[in-house]
C-alpha cells in the first residue's frame, strides 16, 4: 500500500478532473430535464471543438479566440441538432432519442479522423498558459488549470443550480421536466425553451471539451469517450439533482484517480467511472416494480 | 417497452391473417425457401472461387459480423434491449475460444461451443441484475459493464501461447498463430467453415423466433405489464434473449479468433459497438436479412472502400446519418424498407408502360 503522500497528487488531480466532469454532468442532466434527450455526443462535439481551437492556434490567432471559436462550435452544432431533431423525435421513447445522437457522435467523429488523421504518429496537445504556473500546498504541486477545473465545476453547477431556482428560463425547464403537455398549455414556449437548454448544454461540452484536452489529451477517441465518466456522474445522480451530480461527479474523478497510486489496481483505474455508475444505478432501482410508465427506468 | 418501430408485429400479423385457415406452406414461403438455398450454394461454391483472397477475408468477416448482427438483433427486435457494448461480449467469445485453442486440442466446433457457452454464461451472469431496469437506463448500463469488461481484457491480453489461466507470455516477437479447424486452414475454405456456422446460429435464431420464446418476447415487446398477465414470465424470457444473443455473438467470436490468427485488444475498440449498434439499426433489427445486410455494411463497405483508396471515415459518418434517418423515418431498416421501395419503384414503372390504368385496386388480395 502506498503511503498518504503518493496518493496527494492524484487527489489533486482527481478533484481537478472532476470538476470538469460535472461540469458536462451538469450540461447532461439539464438538456435531459428540459428535453428528454441524454446526450452522447457531449464528449464528440467538445473534441471536435477541442481540435478547431488547436487548429486556430496552430494557425495563429489568438487564444482567447481560438477558445471562444470552440464554444460557438459547440454552442452550435449542439443548438442545430436539438433543432432539428429534437422536434422530429419529441413523441419517441427516451432510448430513441439518446440513440440518435450516437449518430451526431459518429457523424463528428468521422469528420474528425478525416480532417485531424491520427495515423501520421504526430502527438497534438492543446495547453493553457495557466499551465506551467502554480503554488505548492504541503508537497505537492498545483497548477491553475487544475484550480480552474474544479473552479469552473463549481461554478457552473451553482450558478446552473441558481439558474433552474431562480430564473423565468430556469423554472420553465423545471416546469417541462415534470411534465411537457401542461407546461405547453400554460403558454410557455417549449421549443424556445429547449432551445436555451440545447445552446447551454453544448456551451458546456465545449468548456470540458477544451479543458479536458488540456488535462488528458488532445485525442478524438479519447475525448469522445470521456463522456462516459460525465454520464456516469449524471446517472449516479439519476439524471435529475445538479449538485448530486456534482458530487458523484467528484467522486467518479477521485476513485478514478486515487486507483492509480496502488499498483495492483493501477491498470484497472479506468474502470472506475463504469462499476460506479452500474453499480448506482443496481442500488437506485433495486426496489422498482413493473409499471406502465414509459419515461421511468 | 421500447418501440423502435411503431408497431413491428402489425403488419406481420395481417400479413398472416389473410393466408390463415391455409395449413399448406404456401407459395411465398416456397420461393423463399428456393432462394435461400441457391444463395446459399452460390456462396459456399461460388463465391470463393469468384472473388480474390482480398474479399474472400472480408467476406468472412461479413459472417462473422452477421452473427454479430443476429445476436444484437434479437436483443434490439425482440425484447426491446439496446446494448451498447456487443463489442466486448464479442471480444469474451474471441478470448474464450483463443484460451481453448491454445490451451486444449479439441476439435474446432467443440471450442465454438465453449466459447459461446462461456459467454452465454458471463453474459447473463452480468446482465441478470440490470434486467430490472428498463429502456434507457438498461442501455446505458450495458455501456458501462462493456466499458469494465474492455478495460479487463486489456489488462489481461488476449492468450497468446502462454501458460496459466491468461495465457498470455508477454512475449511480443514469437507468437503463435491461432489455430483453424484442419478442414478449413486456408482463407477459401474458412470463409465457407463460417459461413456453415453463421447458418447454423441463423437457423437456431429463426427457431426461436418462430416457437414458444419468440411469441413470449412478441408479446413482451408490445406490452410487459399484459404479458405478466397473461402468465408469461417475463424475466425468464428475457433472460433466454440476452443468453441466446451471448451465445451466438460468443461463437462468432470464436470464429474471429481462428479467422484473424492474432487477437489484440485494440481489436475491440468501445466505438466499435457504437457503429455495430448503427448498421443493426440500418439493417433492420427485426428481421433475420438486416442481421446480413448488417454484416455486409460494417465489413465488405469498408473493404471496398479501402480498395477505392476512399477513407474509411466516410463511412462511419454514413452511419451517423443512417442512425438518425432509420430511427425518424424508416424504423424497420433497410431489409424491410428496401424491397417496398423496389416494389413502389417497379410499380411506378409499370404504370408508365401500361398507361391505361386499370379501375381495379393496385394493393390487390383482397379479391374473394
Amino acid at each position: 500500500m502506498p503511503s498518504w503522500q503518493n496518493f496527494q497528487p492524484f487527489i489533486v488531480t482527481g478533484l481537478a478532473l472532476g470538476g470538469v466532469y460535472a461540469l458536462s454532468g451538469v450540461g447532461l442532466v439539464v438538456l435531459y430535464q428540459a428535453t428528454g434527450v441524454v446526450y452522447l455526443a457531449l464528449g464528440a462535439v467538445g473534441a471536435m471543438g477541442a481540435l478547431i481551437t488547436y487548429s486556430l492556434i496552430s494557425g495563429g490567432m489568438a487564444h482567447w479566440l481560438a477558445w471562444l471559436v470552440c464554444l460557438a462550435f459547440s454552442g452550435a452544432v449542439t443548438l442545430a441538432y436539438g433543432m432539428i431533431f429534437g422536434p422530429l423525435l419529441a413523441k419517441r421513447d427516451p432510448l430513441v432519442k439518446a440513440t440518435a445522437t450516437l449518430g451526431l457522435l459518429l457523424v463528428l467523429f468521422g469528420a474528425m479522423d478525416l480532417l485531424w488523421t491520427t495515423s501520421g504518429g504526430a502527438v497534438r496537445s492543446l495547453t493553457f498558459p495557466t499551465d506551467g504556473h502554480g503554488f505548492s500546498l504541503g508537497h505537492v504541486t498545483i497548477n491553475w488549470t487544475q484550480v480552474i477545473g474544479l473552479g469552473v465545476g463549481v461554478a457552473i453547477t451553482a450558478g446552473t443550480a441558481a439558474f433552474l431556482r431562480f430564473t423565468k428560463l430556469g423554472t420553465a425547464m423545471r416546469a417541462l421536466a415534470n411534465d411537457r403537455e401542461i407546461t405547453a398549455t400554460l403558454g410557455v414556449p417549449v421549443r424556445r425553451v429547449e432551445a436555451a437548454a440545447w445552446l447551454g448544454c453544448g456551451i458546456l461540452a465545449g468548456i470540458a471539451g477544451l479543458l479536458l484536452a488540456d488535462m488528458v489529451a488532445l485525442d478524438a477517441t479519447t475525448l469522445t469517450f470521456l463522456v462516459i465518466s460525465s454520464l456516469a456522474a449524471a446517472l449516479i445522480a439519476r439524471l435529475r439533482s445538479v449538485t448530486l451530480t456534482f458530487g458523484a461527479a467528484l467522486l467518479v474523478g477521485l476513485v478514478q484517480n486515487m486507483l492509480v497510486p496502488i499498483p495492483a489496481l493501477t491498470s484497472y483505474s479506468n474502470m472506475a467511472p463504469f462499476v460506479l455508475a452500474a453499480v448506482a444505478l443496481l442500488l437506485l432501482s433495486r426496489r422498482r416494480v413493473i409499471g406502465l410508465s414509459r419515461e421511468e427506468a | 417497452m421500447l418501440d423502435v418501430a411503431e408497431s413491428p408485429d402489425s403488419a406481420d400479423s395481417r400479413a398472416s391473417g389473410r393466408q390463415s385457415g391455409l395449413r399448406l406452406p404456401a407459395r411465398p414461403t416456397l420461393i423463399r425457401a428456393g432462394v435461400i438455398v441457391v444463395l446459399l450454394v452460390f456462396v459456399l461454391l461460388g463465391l470463393p472461387q469468384l472473388l480474390s483472397l482480398y474479399y474472400v477475408d472480408a467476406m468472412t468477416q461479413v459472417a462473422v459480423y452477421a452473427m454479430v448482427a443476429l445476436g444484437l438483433g434479437v436483443l434490439v427486435g425482440r425484447v426491446g434491449l439496446m446494448s451498447l457494448g456487443q463489442v466486448a461480449v464479442l471480444a469474451i467469445g474471441a478470448w474464450s475460444a483463443a484460451r481453448l485453442l491454445f490451451g486444449t486440442g479439441q476439435p474446432y466446433p467443440l471450442v465454438l461451443l465453449e466459447a459461446g457457452l462461456v459467454t452465454m454464461i458471463l453474459g447473463t451472469v452480468l446482465l441478470l441484475p440490470a434486467l430490472r431496469l428498463r429502456g434507457l437506463y438498461l442501455a446505458l448500463i450495458t455501456l458501462m459493464l462493456a466499458g469494465a469488461v474492455t478495460v479487463v481484457l486489456a489488462t489481461l491480453n488476449f492468450p497468446n501461447g502462454g501458460r496459466g489461466f491468461t495465457g498470455y507470455n508477454g512475449n511480443q516477437t514469437h507468437i503463435p498463430p491461432i489455430r483453424r479447424p484442419s478442414i478449413a486452414t486456408s482463407d477459401p475454405a474458412y470463409f465457407r467453415y463460417a459461413v456453415v456456422v453463421a447458418v447454423v446460429m441463423f437457423a437456431l435464431v429463426a427457431v426461436h423466433i418462430r416457437t414458444r420464446p419468440g411469441r413470449a418476447w412478441a408479446a413482451i415487446r408490445q406490452s410487459e405489464p399484459a404479458a405478466l398477465a397473461v402468465g408469461i414470465n417475463t424475466t425468464a424470457y428475457k433472460l433466454w434473449a440476452v443468453a441466446l444473443a451471448s451465445f451466438v455473438t460468443g461463437v462468432a467470436g470464436g470464429v474471429y479468433a481462428g479467422a484473424v490468427h492474432y487477437l489484440y485488444s485494440i481489436d475491440f475498440a468501445a466505438y466499435t459497438s457504437i457503429t455495430i449498434l448503427a448498421v443493426v439499426l440500418m439493417g433492420g433489427a427485426y428481421n433475420l436479412w438486416g442481421a446480413v445486410v448488417a454484416g455486409l455494411l460494417m465489413q465488405l463497405l469498408p473493404a471496398l472502400l479501402q480498395n477505392w483508396g476512399v477513407s474509411n471515415d466516410w463511412l462511419t459518418i454514413l452511419f451517423g446519418i443512417g442512425v438518425v434517418q432509420v430511427l425518424t423515418t424508416a424504423p424497420r431498416g433497410l431489409a424491410d424498407q428496401f424491397p417496398k421501395d423496389m416494389a413502389k419503384l417497379g410499380k411506378l414503372l409499370l404504370g408508365l408502360v401500361r398507361r391505361p390504368v386499370p379501375a381495379v385496386p393496385e394493393t390487390g388480395g383482397e379479391t374473394p
